[in-house]
């Protein structure tokens, strides 16, 4: 493995500590005395419309799956490269895209062979700096007054394919970052509002999907040009200086209000465990231990005792990756009513061990980074839940379906057309459930709560694919008082080309991705299951009857369809479809919250009549009493029903000691513990420091 | 004085107890697990997620992978929380609280 470089073309370990905002320039300070009350109003919601402007730009122009349906964050920067405004649901880029700019300041901005000038444009897409995965890319421009630097404004957006060693962005085999694909640091694009065709061209031939590649750059930076000209309008009207102070307020007012909300909540340790049940080829069974100290006006995210790194799988997490997604939960959830921005991280503190899969170094791949950081993520939901009960019970939600679940794929279309991409469900999971209703329905993904998941038809008119069906799957999400919102089910044929290559990304094939709340239930585990020499397009043609219209009627009934069917992990390398071929994909639900047993009986009925709940869950799970034929509520049999499972608790409970004599001799198969460290404790310690460092 | 913690624990402050908020009995004290004064029971993952094939895979976890424990409380039956969890692995003490502070927190002395 390599070590960190230490001549200036390595990687560079110092930039990547900054997350928190730089300190105040002079100028900065100087312009605090220029900014008044309404005038810095008036101007956060320019700022903030000139940035969802960007964002809408990119959506409207770009190529990639990603980029059409939203998975896009677009932020104006200080010119030392921290970002205070930003128009996103993607949270996690509210504090990893300022890395590269910082970066492009730090190395750039002075340097006789690049410089930093008025018409510039810098691509990047090394996760070291974006933190995620190769996939996600970004493209930020300078923005100049009066001959100084004023801003920079950037655009960073998943781009579906980079030219790893498996098509679609992830790669499930990679054995180092070289497997995975371009790994371009900043590098300078354009000059003079000119891109550098010769680096297109460099960039075009490394992808397998040099179409979608060119078109997101050039929407990426036409949206910043497009942003820029707004900038300069409000400098024009206001001053370049009271502009740059604005800017800087933004970030200082944000950590302030930050640490005031902490505050807010009660002192302690809240601890989630995260398991994990894959390493991208492997099952294996991997632990993020999350602790969470709040004290005063700081949260502190620990993760000692989490498994350690994998060096040659692709599950390992850049540190600073896991924290981007920790904004998920603080942009999105707890500081909802704060700007998404790094200033958010004055509040925040963070331990790391140094040998942990949550803490990537040197030349680990990454590919999968994704699913480690959602993991974590939702741990981060779990404990702000148990933190924020106390002050806030409505805000205290289960978690969405977090298990990703994404299809890779790469080939070529009807169309003859080089193509490699993910599919878009992703975007259609359902919600975790509240205190108060039930999770929504395919409500998105939690990590880019403003993108969907496309049509259909959108998704056939330039992928080669047929959709057999995408709806709602009655058995995809957590049980409880209130259930977490359905996920979708989809079924897919290749269709118009003789090949396609489709794999898989994700985990919760073995250990649910998805837990519950208060007692409610997780989302069921996934798996993935294809046909190879399918005859489903014959069945088609002859309009047979009975075929699957939804996830439940595909397990529910012996299958019409013939082939030779597998079902598998849903992390999973890529293989040959040939044309015909189908694969079916659950995109689940979300979390359930509190006592099964809670459940307001006419909501499973109302369940029930929607195909929204199975007949068996309403009646073993939930204790519901109705007439099978005529589906008649039967409340009394129901109370009965639910009396009697109350006392059934009571007599199959153990006391918590006698119940963790023979719990505790229990242990999973040293195949399952493979990649997890010692057990139970990864770091080698006791079992108590296994449950939280208090002695059981 | 009792103090809301999640949707099924309070703790009341001058005895410094854990309780079931939907039936009021003490659980353990503050500063442990409450978990410590839950009944206990591992539930049988056909009965909470079933499964829909005959394969290993089957929307059902793998029970060398994950079993689910289920904390109710000893004297009404409500399901306080649960875990899923690898066999074997210790339960998780989710939440320590700075009893003292929370204490100082609501004027309790």
């Amino acid at each position: 493995m390599k070590a960190p470089a230490t001549f200036r073309y390595g990687r560079d370990y110092e930039i990547v500590q900054r997350l928190r905002p730089e300190p105040m320039t002079e100028r900065e300070l100087n312009a605090q005395s220029l900014i008044e009350g309404l005038d810095f109003e008036i101007f956060q919601h320019k700022a903030g419309m000139v940035a969802l402007e960007g964002k809408e730009t990119t959506m409207r122009l770009g190529a990639s799956t990603a980029m059409r349906w939203g998975d896009v964050a677009f932020g104006i920067y200080t010119a030392r490269g921290d970002l205070a405004v930003c128009a996103t649901g993607i949270y996690h880029h509210a504090v990893l895209s300022q890395l590269p700019v910082k970066y492009i300041v730090k190395h750039w901005r002075d340097d006789p062979s690049v410089g930093l000038a008025e018409g510039d444009s810098f691509f990047f897409n090394d996760p070291f700096y974006g933190g995620v995965h190769n996939a996600d890319m970004g493209l930020v421009i300078p923005v100049f007054s009066e001959g100084e630097p004023v801003c920079f404004i950037g655009a960073a957006v998943h781009t579906g394919e980079c030219g790893g060693s498996e098509p679609g962005g992830m790669v499930n085999g990679a054995k180092s970052r070289y497997d995975e694909g371009l790994l371009v640091p900043p590098i300078k694009i354009g000059a003079n509002f000119l891109l550098k065709e010769d680096i297109l061209a460099m960039l075009s031939n490394m992808t397998r999907d040099p179409r979608t590649m060119m078109l997101d750059i050039k929407a990426r930076l036409a949206a910043c040009r497009i942003a820029e000209r707004r900038v300069k309008e409000i400098i024009a009207e206001k001053g370049s200086d009271f502009y740059v102070g604005a800017l800087r307020k933004i970030l200082q007012m944000t950590g302030e209000a930050a640490r005031k909300k902490v505050a807010r909540i009660n002192d302690g340790v809240y601890r989630q465990p995260r398991f994990m049940d894959t390493t991208g080829p492997d099952d294996a069974l991997l632990k993020i231990n999350l602790t969470v100290i709040k004290k005063g006006d700081k949260i502190k995210l620990c993760f000692d005792g989490s498994s350690p790194a994998i060096p040659d799988r692709p599950i390992n997490s850049y540190f600073q990756g896991i924290l981007g997604l920790a904004m998920v939960y603080f942009c999105g959830w707890f500081c909802h009513d704060l700007p998404a921005n790094n200033g958010l991280l004055e509040a925040v503190e963070w331990e790391f061990p140094e040998d942990s899969f949550v803490n990537a170094k040197g030349d680990m791949p990454v590919s999968y980074a994704p699913a480690t950081q959602v993991a974590f993520a939702q741990g981060m939901f779990m404990c702000g839940a148990r933190m924020i009960y106390a002050l806030e019970p409505a805000r205290a939600v289960g978690s969405w379906y977090s298990g990703f679940a994404v299809t890779p794929f790469g080939g070529f279309n009807q169309w003859g057309e080089p193509v490699a991409d993910i599919t878009p469900e992703i975007n259609a999971t359902g919600a975790g459930a509240r205190p108060d209703m039930d999770g929504v329905d395919a409500a998105g993904a939690f990590f880019a709560t403003m993108s969907d998941c496309g049509d259909v038809e959108s998704m056939e008119a330039d992928r080669p694919f047929v959709y057999l069906f995408r709806n709602f799957f009655n058995n995809s999400y957590g049980h409880g008082k209130f259930r977490g919102g359905s996920g979708v089910g989809y079924g897919v044929m290749v269709h118009g080309v003789p090949w396609l290559a489709i794999g898989g990304m994700g985990f919760g094939t073995r250990f649910p991705s998805t837990l519950g709340l208060f007692g409610g239930r997780a989302s069921p585990p996934v798996f993935v299951q294809c046909v190879h020499g399918s005859d489903m397009k014959s069945l088609l043609a002859t309009g047979s009857a009975g075929l699957p219209h939804n996830m439940g009627d595909l397990y529910q009934d012996a299958p019409l369809e013939s082939g030779q069917r597998t079902l598998g992990h849903v992390s999973s390398p890529p293989q040959l479809y040939g044309e015909g071929d189908t694969l079916y994909v659950p995109i689940m639900g979300g979390a359930g919250y509190g006592d099964v047993l809670e459940r307001d009986p006419e909501r499973v009925m109302a369940d029930l009549k929607r195909n929204m709940v199975t007949p068996w869950a309403a009646e073993h799970v939930y204790k519901v009493a109705c007439d099978r034929d005529c589906r008649r509520f039967d409340p009394e049999k129901t109370r009965a029903l639910r009396n009697e499972a109350r006392g059934e608790r009571k007599r199959a409970g153990k006391p918590y000691a006698e119940f963790m004599v023979e719990w505790s001799k229990l242990r999973p198969s040293p195949e399952t513990l493979r990649y997890y460290g010692a057990y139970p404790d990864p770091a080698g310690r006791d079992a108590a420091s296994a449950a939280g460092g208090v002695a059981s | 004085m009792k103090v809301r913690i999640t949707e099924y624990l309070d703790i009341d402050l001058a005895a410094e107890k854990w309780c079931c908020h939907s039936c009021g009995v003490e659980l353990a004290d503050a500063s442990l697990n409450y978990k410590h004064g839950c009944l206990v029971a591992e539930v049988e993952m056909a009965k909470a997620h079933p499964p829909l094939t005959d394969s290993g895979f089957s929307f059902t976890p793998d029970p060398d992978f994950c079993r689910l424990l289920e904390f109710y409380c000893p004297a009404c039956g409500t399901t306080l929380e649960n875990e899923y969890l690898p066999p074997g692995h210790p339960v998780t003490h989710e939440i320590e609280l700075d009893i003292p502070a929370l204490k100082a927190r609501h004027g309790v002395l």
